[in-house]
């Protein structure tokens, strides 16, 4: 009897043994492993990014009401045509003062966001063009598909040219904000000096 | 007869040498015309046009092809401007047709620079389309290079199993068959004997393994062994259950962080805008993706599965809003709603970058979880960080605050921003 329970014992042993580790040694990166109570883990909370039924379109990011602008927010009443265009570039000035501390800002501002393409100093030999990428024009050497030389683009122009694009090049409207552009201009009109 | 067929033998060699010359000497012409023409392209062209496809202009190949007017061209090309001001027909319709977005004035190129990039583009486009009719129409057997699908692993593991049932079964019948060859033969009292060894060593061995159970010391430390591999299995996999370090779910689109944030040094906050200024790090929008995309790697799959979310058509250059869904990316990194995590606070004021947290992001062709997450972690590195107060205004006051207490003055609520105006009403 004894010896009958002590075969069961030692199989039982050797079971788990080889049971565990065949369940460590198989770790899947594609599943998130074991959870327990992961409740916390579905958020009751939408995110920005996640579905959602309440919406008519499933989103949980809504487009503000049309004709609504947040407090604060100065207006950029022109067109993105060539007339819209050439009339930013007479009309509108750059609205802040050219300190140390925005020429800075709009460096960092620039290298993260215009340097991929435009090269750190504004050659058109950004590292994303030289893998194959279609070179803008030198800030300071180069033509503007629009007219004139790139050296001669007033704040209004490249300001225009950052909030819609023009090209090969996007709108950037949704990645720097109305202030983080002027500083960036602030930076460009540096750069079509050297 | 023999003299003039001589005379007319010469006669058609030396037409055919001058033939052949004169081939030889344009194709020769025409190549360096290529050749100019080609680096005049690549500086001059290239930004906004490509040969086969069409970017921010029109697909030359096609265009200067169609197009044999080479006076008009020259034109164009020279001073595009010039010649929709004096309302050219054709002008104007190729100007409307990419709304009105002017090309650049190319007024410092020579008619014969502007008559080597014609003929460069030309040829070009030529070869490609040789090229395309020389290739077999085959091209769909493009073999994707993903990695063994669990279809094919199950199969072939059916397959072993299959063909190993097969030899058991092949083995018994085989062993049958020697067997009633041998007792025709009557050699079977051999086997007899053999069957009798068998059962002599399985009756020692059982043996052997009832006096191992009876050695109390072994037993002891066999359930030893396993009691501390159980625990210390059961251990480490309480303390890792619902941690995700590791995780590398697989994502609609197969973008590589090691290509753009590693070979091209695109920066993180490129792409992931908010996270300097925001809570949430954000998924980048598809619009991010088209900033670039919109011009290369347009023929890629991976990349027309942008183009399908959007409702884009490469070919129009237009978008199609009710043809657009969003793409479903895999959460990886998920904190659960018991904590408040802000991204800009960590990496704005605390000027952490992103790698502590998330891993070397530029060196992983699919990004897996690399923190725990746990709580754990959090406080370890809350326990170690220092804070860099420095020009930070926050800290000034409570620093100032501070010394008031070390001077023994009076700190009122107001001190603390006690009468701001969202203390209150918030």
């Amino acid at each position: 009897m004894l010896a009958m329970n002590k075969i069961k014992v030692l199989g039982t042993t050797a079971f788990v043994i080889a049971a565990s580790i065949i369940i460590t040694s198989c770790k899947d990166k594609r599943s998130t492993g074991w959870e327990y109570a992961p409740n916390m883990y579905e958020h009751t909370a939408y995110e920005y990014d996640q579905p959602n039924n309440n919406f008519k379109d499933g989103k949980t990011a809504q487009v503000p009401p049309a004709g609504t602008i947040p407090v604060g927010f100065k207006r950029f009443d022109y067109p993105n045509t060539k007339d819209g265009y050439e009339l930013a570039g007479t009309e509108v000035k750059n609205p802040l003062a050219a300190t140390q501390g925005n020429l800075e800002d709009g460096k960092k501002l620039f290298t993260t966001f215009c340097s991929p393409c435009h090269g750190i100093n504004g050659q058109g030999d950004g590292l994303v063009v030289q893998h194959g990428y279609p070179p803008p024009p030198s800030y300071s050497k180069g033509q503007s598909s629009r007219g004139g030389a790139m050296k001669d683009l007033t704040d209004g122009k490249i300001y225009h040219t950052i909030t819609y694009g023009v090209n090969a090049m996007g709108s950037y409207a949704s990645q720097v904000a109305p202030e983080e552009r002027w500083k960036i201009v602030m930076y460009v009109h540096h750069l079509q000096t050297l | 007869m023999r003299n003039i067929s001589l005379i007319l033998k010469q006669f058609s060699r030396s037409v055919l040498l001058v033939a052949g010359l004169a081939v030889c000497g344009f194709s020769a012409h025409a190549q360096a015309d290529a050749a100019k023409g080609e680096a005049l392209f690549k500086a001059k062209c290239t930004a906004c046009h490509k040969i086969d496809v069409r970017m921010t202009g029109p697909a030359l190949g096609p265009q200067l092809t169609q197009e044999t007017d080479d006076a008009y061209l020259t034109k164009w090309i020279q001073n595009n401007q010039a010649l929709i001001a004096a309302k050219n027909p054709k002008a104007l319709k190729i100007y409307n047709e990419f709304n009105q977005a002017g090309m650049t004035v190319f007024s410092e190129l020579s008619d014969a620079d502007v008559g080597n990039i014609i003929t460069y583009v030309r040829t070009e486009w030529k070869k490609m389309q040789d090229e395309k009719a020389k290739a077999p129409a085959g091209g769909s057997a493009t073999t994707e290079d993903q990695g063994p699908s669990s279809v094919i692993i199950w199969g072939l593991l059916g397959v072993i199993v299959i063909a190993f049932i097969v030899i058991l079964v092949l083995n018994k019948v085989i062993a049958t068959l020697e067997r009633l060859l041998l007792n025709k033969g009557g050699v079977a009292l051999i086997e007899e004997s053999e069957d009798d060894e068998a059962a002599k060593a399985k009756a020692n061995r059982a043996e052997v393994f009832k006096k191992l159970i009876k050695n109390k010391k072994l037993v002891f430390f066999v359930v030893l062994c396993g009691t501390i591999a159980l625990g210390s299995w059961q251990w480490v996999t309480m303390w890792n259950t619902n941690v995700h370090q590791g995780y590398q779910p697989v994502q609609p689109i197969k973008y590589s962080h090691e290509l753009h944030a590693g070979a091209m040094k695109i920066e993180c906050q490129y792409c992931h805008v908010a996270a300097f200024k925001g809570k949430n790090a954000s998924i980048p929008s598809l619009n991010i993706c088209m900033n670039c995309h919109k011009s290369v790697k347009t023929e890629s799959p991976e990349i027309h599965k942008i183009y399908d979310a959007l409702g884009y058509d490469p070919n129009t250059a237009k978008y199609d809003s009710t043809k657009a869904k969003p793409i479903q990316w895999v959460r990886i990194h998920n904190l659960p709603d018991l904590a408040y995590f802000n991204h800009s606070q960590h990496v704005k004021v605390g000027g952490i970058k992103c790698q502590t947290c998330h891993g070397q992001v530029q060196e992983m062709k699919e990004v897996y979880q690399y923190s725990p997450l746990t709580m754990k972690w959090c406080i370890q590195c809350h326990r170690r960080t220092e804070v860099n107060g420095k020009g930070n205004a926050y800290y000034d006051s409570i620093l100032a605050a501070h010394d008031k207490i070390k001077k023994g003055e009076k700190v009122t609520a107001a001190v603390l921003g006690g009468i701001e105006c969202a203390k209150c009403h918030y």
